[in-house]
């Protein structure tokens, strides 16, 4: 600052410290990084306003009768009911067997396998299935649970749809719950080995409550995910069209078993190929349902995230 | 004035020999009512021979992977009495203390060669299971690392894997009343860990570590992370409960090893050739004798500062 | 005087030199004390008793510093037993040095009383033996020479020789009065002079402590067969 032998006074220190220098670079990146922000929020917002916009007339005559309603080739009759049944099947199918099937596959490569080029080559791997397109799934799926399995899924079934939907999201759950496990304190493992836990007891009572709010993160990203996938599914055996009809008198465990299924984004994807002009409204208002129900399944996740976060503390 | 001072000695020697007995007698029915395998029974004599220790190595050497950490190393430990082990970075005093509960066994590449005996019994016999060991020998570590649970949660979990499913209120109240942490955090014992300031995080990890009933207490420089006040009181603590348990630790405090130890152990680095460290025990000894009259150079020389 | 703001271990050396020059600055003031005595020289014996006072202003220093690096840097082992030898022999010095100024002070005490020879010569044998005494247990501290400080008691044995001596020297004054006066006073001032010497010892058994990290007193039978 001052150079040795100039003696150091107030207003020397003054004129070094004060003034606001005006980075020009600073301010331009951030003015381009909101930019970006909105310009993208933007598009979003146009988007949704659009289709609520397009939908409206079909809630505002037919109500919650959009909902309930079968498919059909008649736009004023169709509805999205199958959608929506074959949607939270399939959701529900692949949090039921995809969630501990990723977790336990995580805990056993976090916790419990070697560090030797047989478990890194198993991680390296599951990564790169994570970045498989998930239509490449849908030919496993048919090969595999459809034809090859077809004995026990009994073929197009919502089992053989929602195995293939798990194999889909299957990898990231895998990555998402060994980033959550890696991220809990080496301390805190030791401190439960000290007192004389065996593994399993440190994983149990200490390991997995702390990850578990990031694992559930990382569930809600994966659910949203097979919520909207559609090609795996078209691939393995979910109907596309417009005449759909269950058996009338089928209990639930047979229509989950025994019959055919489709999923809202197949909905969405048929409905917006039909020459008429009712159905344009008619697959904006689909997708309408497809955001809600996706919202709330969200929703539904993220609140047992914080519920399992609060018990945690006990 | 010496001569007194080795009177006091003798006769502390002598009671705690009394006590050894009974509280040998005691940890043994401790250790069946835990349901521990056969090869842990102590020697039935009961008597810990003061010329040996509850905890004597002889020859012990730990390799991570290839290269020894910490080489030959025979030490006979005393019961209830503070034992430090200083000496400056890497001269593997860390790794020596982690002997003793086996927790080197979590490090994958880490192999124990030499014989270390617990009361008599092999520590590293296939047939020792660690896990019942680490309920035997307690451990606190560096930085104060109690679970993101609430504080009766965290003295209760060790209790409660151990297969104690009664009395776990009065266990709690014991443990921390020991631990000089009771008056301080009697209401509001559930509420999470994380609330309670640094200090009280550690008496609380002390408190954690005597509620399994130990009769040895490992601690890994368990006053570095905090400030003079708590470190004082952690030290208090030592002092207090080394009437009932048998304390190591580990530290780079000399004043502190001084100020609280009855032995200390100064343990030295050797660097090899191609750039290895090795520690290696140097001199063990009453702590007023390491402090006045070492009988090594380099203990002299690291405890006046001249390296280290 | 050395500006004490260095390096902890040459702090340390710096206090020890400090302690050897004032020692060698007390054993200075003995000698001229004594001749002072032996040639009855008033003036001499003046600047002796006036040279005190800078010794002692030095030790005052001295013990400051110590003061200080004790309550800084907790000294131990080998630290800690020579920062106990500075104290010490700095005491030793300082007491050294007022056996010289009762020593300088007898000179103006005894002006116009007659002298005996022998007297006088037994107290300038005294002084030629107690002073090389000093040098040596000084030398012993700065060169931490345990050969060196266990050599001093042996050089005391002649000194009690000479102090017993003395009392049969009384005898043959005894036909004046003032030269008998005189002749007492010498015998206190002889041993003032073997106090000096005991010093010098006092200063070696701090050099064997710090060396052996034991502490042995020299005692009698040392100044005859020297210690063990």
């Amino acid at each position: 600052m001052a150079t040795r032998g100039t003696p150091i006074t107030a207003d020397l220190v003054k004129s070094a410290l004060e003034g606001k220098r005006f980075n020009i670079a600073d301010s331009l990146l951030a003015g381009a990084l909101l930019i970006s922000l909105f310009s993208s929020l933007f598009v979003l917002i146009t988007l949704l306003a659009d289709t609520l916009r397009t939908a409206l007339p079909v809630f505002a005559e037919r109500g919650m009768d959009f909902v309930t309603s079968s498919l059909s080739a008649d736009p004023s009759k169709a509805g999205v009911v199958q959608g929506v049944l074959g949607s939270l099947a399939l959701t529900g199918f692949v949090v039921a067997v995809g969630f501990p099937l990723g977790v336990s596959a995580a805990i056993y490569l976090e916790e419990y396998a070697e560090d030797n080029w047989f478990t890194r080559l198993i991680t390296a791997n599951v990564r790169n299935l994570a970045g498989v397109p998930s239509v490449v799934y849908g030919i496993l799926g048919l090969a595999l649970f459809v034809n090859l399995l077809g004995g026990l899924t009994n073929g197009r079934t919502v089992v053989s749809g929602g195995l293939t939907l798990t194999v889909v999201v299957l990898p990231i759950m895998i990555i998402t719950t060994s980033e959550a496990l890696r991220a809990v304190p080496e301390t805190v493992r030791e401190a439960s080995y000290g007192v004389g836990a065996t593994k399993w007891e440190t994983i149990r009572h200490h390991v997995l409550p702390i990850a578990l709010p990031t694992i559930l993160t990382g569930t809600v990203l994966t659910v949203a995910r097979a919520f909207g996938e559609s090609a795996p599914l078209l691939l393995a055996g979910a109907l596309v069209t417009n005449f759909f009809q269950p058996s009338a008198d089928a209990s639930v465990v047979q229509l989950i078993t025994d019959e055919r299924y489709t999923a809202l984004p197949l909905v969405v994807f048929n409905w917006a190929r039909q020459p008429q002009q009712e159905f344009v409204q008619l697959t904006a208002a689909a997708v309408v349902v497809l955001l809600v129900l996706l919202l709330s399944v969200n929703a539904t996740t993220i609140l047992l995230r914080d519920r399992f976060e609060t018990k945690s503390q006990r | 004035m010496r001569r007194n001072r080795n009177d006091e000695i003798a006769n502390d020697e002598i009671a705690h020999n009394e006590i050894a007995t009974d509280e040998l007698a005691t940890m043994t029915s401790r250790m069946s009512a835990h349901g521990l395998s056969d090869s842990m029974d102590p020697q039935p004599a009961g008597l810990v021979d003061p010329a040996t220790g509850i905890l004597v190595a002889e020859d012990l050497t730990v390799h991570y992977g290839s290269f020894p950490a910490v080489r030959d190393v025979s030490m006979a430990i005393q019961p209830n009495q503070i034992t430090a082990l200083i000496g400056p970075s890497g001269c593997g005093k860390s790794t020596m203390l982690r002997c003793f509960n086996r927790m080197n066994d979590l490090i994958g590449t880490a192999t124990v060669t030499g014989r270390l005996t617990y009361h008599g019994v092999d520590l590293y016999s296939p047939e020792v299971d660690p896990v019942q060991v680490r309920r035997h020998i307690g451990m606190v570590f560096q930085k104060p690392n109690p679970f993101p649970k609430s504080i009766y949660a965290n003295i209760a979990f060790g209790a409660r894997i151990a297969g104690i499913k009664q009395g776990l209120d009065e266990l709690v109240e014991e443990s921390l009343t020991k631990a000089a942490l009771w008056e301080e955090v009697k209401d509001k014992l559930h509420e999470s860990a994380n609330a309670l300031s640094g200090g009280q995080q550690q008496r609380l990890c002390i408190a954690r570590a005597i509620a399994t009933s130990p009769d040895v207490v490992l601690m890994d420089e368990p006053a570095s992370a905090l400030d003079p006040i708590a470190t004082l009181r952690i030290e208090e603590l030592m002092t207090e409960l080394k009437k009932e348990y048998t304390i190591i630790v580990v530290t780079h405090n000399m004043q502190q090893a001084a100020r609280v130890s009855d032995r200390t152990a100064f343990f030295n680095v050797a660097i090899s050739d191609d750039g290895h460290r090795t520690g290696r025990l140097v001199e063990f000894d009453d702590t007023t004798t390491i402090f006045t009259n070492p009988r090594e150079k380099s203990t002299e020389d690291y405890i006046t500062g001249r390296f280290g | 005087m050395n500006d004490f703001r260095l390096s902890f271990h040459e702090h340390l050396d710096g206090m020890v030199d400090e302690v050897v020059s004032m020692g060698m600055y007390a054993r200075d003031m003995v000698q001229r004390a004594g001749r002072a005595l032996v040639s009855r020289d008033g003036l001499a014996a003046q600047q002796v008793i006036n040279d005190d006072d800078p010794l002692d202003l030095r030790y005052l220093k001295l013990e400051e510093a110590w003061l200080q690096t004790m309550a800084l840097q907790t000294p131990v082992a080998g630290d800690l037993r020579l920062m106990s030898a500075v104290l010490h022999s700095g005491h030793s010095v300082e007491r050294i040095g007022d056996q010289a100024v009762s020593t300088a002070g007898a000179v103006r005490a005894t002006i116009g009383m007659p002298s005996q020879p022998q007297v006088l010569a037994t107290v300038a044998e005294i002084v030629d033996l107690v002073c090389p005494m000093v040098d040596t247990a000084l030398y012993s501290l700065e060169r931490r020479d345990l050969d060196l400080a266990m050599s001093v008691p042996i050089m005391g044995g002649p000194v009690e020789r000479l102090e017993r001596s003395m009392y049969g020297l009384v005898g043959k004054c005894r036909e004046d009065e003032d030269q008998l006066e005189w002749a007492v006073r010498m015998t206190v001032v002889a041993r003032n002079l073997g106090r000096v010497g005991a010093r010098a010892v006092d200063i070696a058994e701090q050099v064997a402590f710090l060396l052996s990290g034991v502490f042995r007193e020299f005692t009698s039978e040392d100044w005859d067969t020297g210690p063990t």
